[in-house]
């Protein structure tokens, strides 16, 4: 056994999973019964949020409550420069990224000052103070927030373009380009894994003051994660507001949009790129199934999923807090496939 | 001006209550240096306990806050023991972790029982004189809220003595110091932290009880609470019991005063604000002694 065929059995199970997230809809779309497409998109975009969480939680160490807050600057500038502009959601999309990293660049470089929990309470607070400007400000219509009107695109490639599926295929549609963002996602994200701003963050993470004694500018990198992070929820927030159709401050700041992602990270396994992804698959499909099979049942509505939530959370922290990816899966692998075990990990991320 | 003045009394008001919802994060988080992001769970349990108490037994929460905080305190223990311990150890956002969870499970656990629907105590001792008002200077002070107001302060005091002045008080403050050294001078750290939980969480409930006979009762009471006693904490001072008192009040006066002059949904921002402000300008608090 060795590092390469680690490498392969790796990527056999990446080009397994893309299948796999390509030929999920198909079935169901046949049959014309589209309610698991969307199951399927909030498990892709919660696990898009998830892998951007990652970066300033899992690889910089630095607990982010409200990163829902550039969730929505991304949703509300999108929106707002398609309903008074006319502007492509795509570039708005842009925007939106641009906006979020901008802001979140201003309001994290003093933040940083402050040091772990002190940190993760400094991100609640700004998500309160931004509850009430989102309720309040009328430019963006107050707590009645911009309703996105639908542009009657045609065809496949219009609609993609208009960010716009509207019918039978709406669902599909929807499914497809939440699983290329999260796709585009991981891919630019293990770009940033693998460089030195990867190594950087994790070294702050792991002993700050080292990190500093070499010559890294700690706060300056913590912004960079940051506003890393902040990027993928604003187009997680694009997506989703042309999704709903419709912006508004309870919906986009609502604090699923930290927990759920957040949740998916730690369950699948924190710092690992293809951790939230693995958690999001796992978690998020309970509660759709939950409400389902409870229908209008004495249970129905009465929070079952979030108490399945809460003890898989505490399972999880109190017996195996770095994850179920950091579970020893190659050496069981190969014990399964009748070879003794090495005893020697040869684990991957 | 009598605007304002009225404002600032009932903002004192409300800031002894926040007293007594924030002391039991001092002593877990200011003084353990562990988190508890279930701290307004424990505080919706107490006001449940409360509810139940009075619906089912005919007992006023003013009485009910002696057998409330006695369970709590088990739980608290409880959780301890089952829980933090295991965690107490690992990186801190194990701990985070577990709490979060344990929110979740608890305060959905109250969703399945009781739904989500307000439920409101009503033939209490302290609602029966709603309405009875005591003026002065033609400021108007409801007799209620101060009456909870004063039991808070007694109940504050009262742990000021107990961590501050007694043996027990430095047992528990030598455990956060240093474990090692505890442990040599015969202090087992581990009785410790599951006093300080047990205490914690009986405290937390008990301000529930008293809250129940002025706020709604349902399983999501609890979060926003946590939320400002963290910034309540943070902002009197790690440890601090006095500053937490303080600092409460504070958060009780800028929430009424904002309200003066702005729509009530930013009564929260101004809090977070200052404790952003605060936190960047003097990260020991505003009376933390380190």
């Amino acid at each position: 056994m060795d590092g390469s065929s680690g490498r392969r059995r790796a990527r056999l199970a990446l080009a397994a999973g893309v299948l796999l997230g390509l030929a999920y809809p198909i079935p169901l779309q046949w049959s014309g019964y589209t309610y698991f497409h969307t199951v399927g998109f909030l498990v892709l975009i919660n696990a898009m949020l998830g892998v951007g969480w990652n970066v300033i939680g899992g690889w910089a160490g630095q607990f982010d409550f409200g990163p829902q807050v550039f969730f929505a600057i991304g949703a509300y500038t999108a929106a707002i420069l398609f309903v008074h502009v006319g502007l492509s959601p795509w570039l708005g999309m842009l925007a939106g990224v641009l906006a979020a990293m901008g802001i979140c660049a201003l309001v994290t470089y003093p933040l940083t000052r402050l040091r772990g929990h002190y940190f993760a309470i400094s991100t609640v607070a700004i998500w309160m103070i931004a509850q009430p400007i989102g309720a309040t400000w009328e430019f963006i219509n107050g707590s009645r927030g911009l309703f996105i009107p639908m542009q009657g695109a045609q065809g496949v490639l219009g609609a993609t373009a208009s960010l716009q599926f509207a019918g039978r295929t709406k669902a599909l549609g929807y499914y497809y380009v939440a699983f290329g963002l999260l796709g585009l996602t991981l891919w630019l994200l293990r770009l940033v894994e693998h460089s030195k701003l990867g190594f950087y963050f994790r070294a702050i993470r792991d002993d700050q003051e080292g990190a500093e004694g070499i010559g890294i500018d700690s706060r300056l990198y913590k912004v960079i994660a940051r506003s890393i992070t902040a990027a993928v929820f604003a187009a997680g927030g694009v997506l989703y507001g042309f999704w709903a159709l419709a912006v508004f401050p309870e919906q986009v700041l609502d604090l699923n949009w930290s927990t759920l992602p957040i949740m998916a990270t730690v369950v699948g396994g924190i710092g690992r790129l293809w951790g939230p992804v693995l958690g999001a698959v796992i978690l998020i499909p309970i509660s759709q199934i939950m409400s389902t099979t409870l229908g209008t049942g004495p249970l129905a509505g009465r929070g079952i999923d979030l108490i399945v939530y809460g003890v898989i959370i505490v399972l999880i922290a109190a017996l195996r807090p770095t994850g179920i990816l950091s579970l020893p899966w190659s050496r069981w692998a190969r014990r399964l496939a009748g070879r003794p075990a090495s005893g020697r990990l040869v684990g991957h991320g | 001006m009598t605007l304002l003045l009225q404002a600032i009394v009932n903002g004192l008001e409300m800031g002894f209550l926040y007293a007594l919802v924030a002391v039991g994060l001092t002593i877990i988080w200011g003084l353990m240096e562990m988190i508890n992001f279930a701290h307004g769970e424990f505080l919706m349990l107490g006001m449940f306990g409360a509810w139940w108490a009075s619906v089912a037994f005919g007992l006023d929460p003013l009485l009910s806050i002696v057998p409330v905080g006695l369970a709590m305190y088990a739980l608290g223990v409880l959780v301890y023991r089952q829980l933090m311990r295991r965690v107490q150890r690992g990186d801190p956002f194990t701990q985070i972790f577990a709490t979060v969870g344990l929110l979740f499970l608890l305060q959905n656990s109250a969703v399945a029982v009781f739904t989500s629907d307000y439920r409101y105590l009503s033939d209490t001792l302290l609602t029966r004189l709603s309405g009875a008002n005591v003026n002065l200077l033609g400021i108007t002070i409801g007799v209620p809220l101060l009456i909870g107001a004063l039991l808070a302060l007694v109940l504050f005091l009262a742990l000021y003595l107990l961590i501050d002045r007694t043996e027990f008080g430095l047992a528990l403050r030598a455990t956060a110091e240093d474990r090692e050294a505890a442990m040599l001078v015969g202090i087992r750290p581990q009785k410790m932290f599951a006093v300080a939980w047990g205490l914690g969480a009986a405290l937390v409930a008990v301000a529930g009880a008293i809250l129940a006979n002025f706020f709604a009762v349902f399983p999501q009471v609890g979060f926003p609470f946590t939320v400002l006693a963290y910034a309540i904490v943070a902002l009197g001072g790690f440890g601090s019991i006095l500053g937490t008192l303080l600092a409460a009040l504070l958060v009780g006066v800028v929430q009424s005063v904002t309200t003066v002059y702005l729509p009530p949904a930013f009564k929260d921002a101004f809090v977070f604000a200052s404790y952003i402000v605060i936190g960047l300008c003097r990260p020991q608090g505003l009376f933390g002694r380190f």
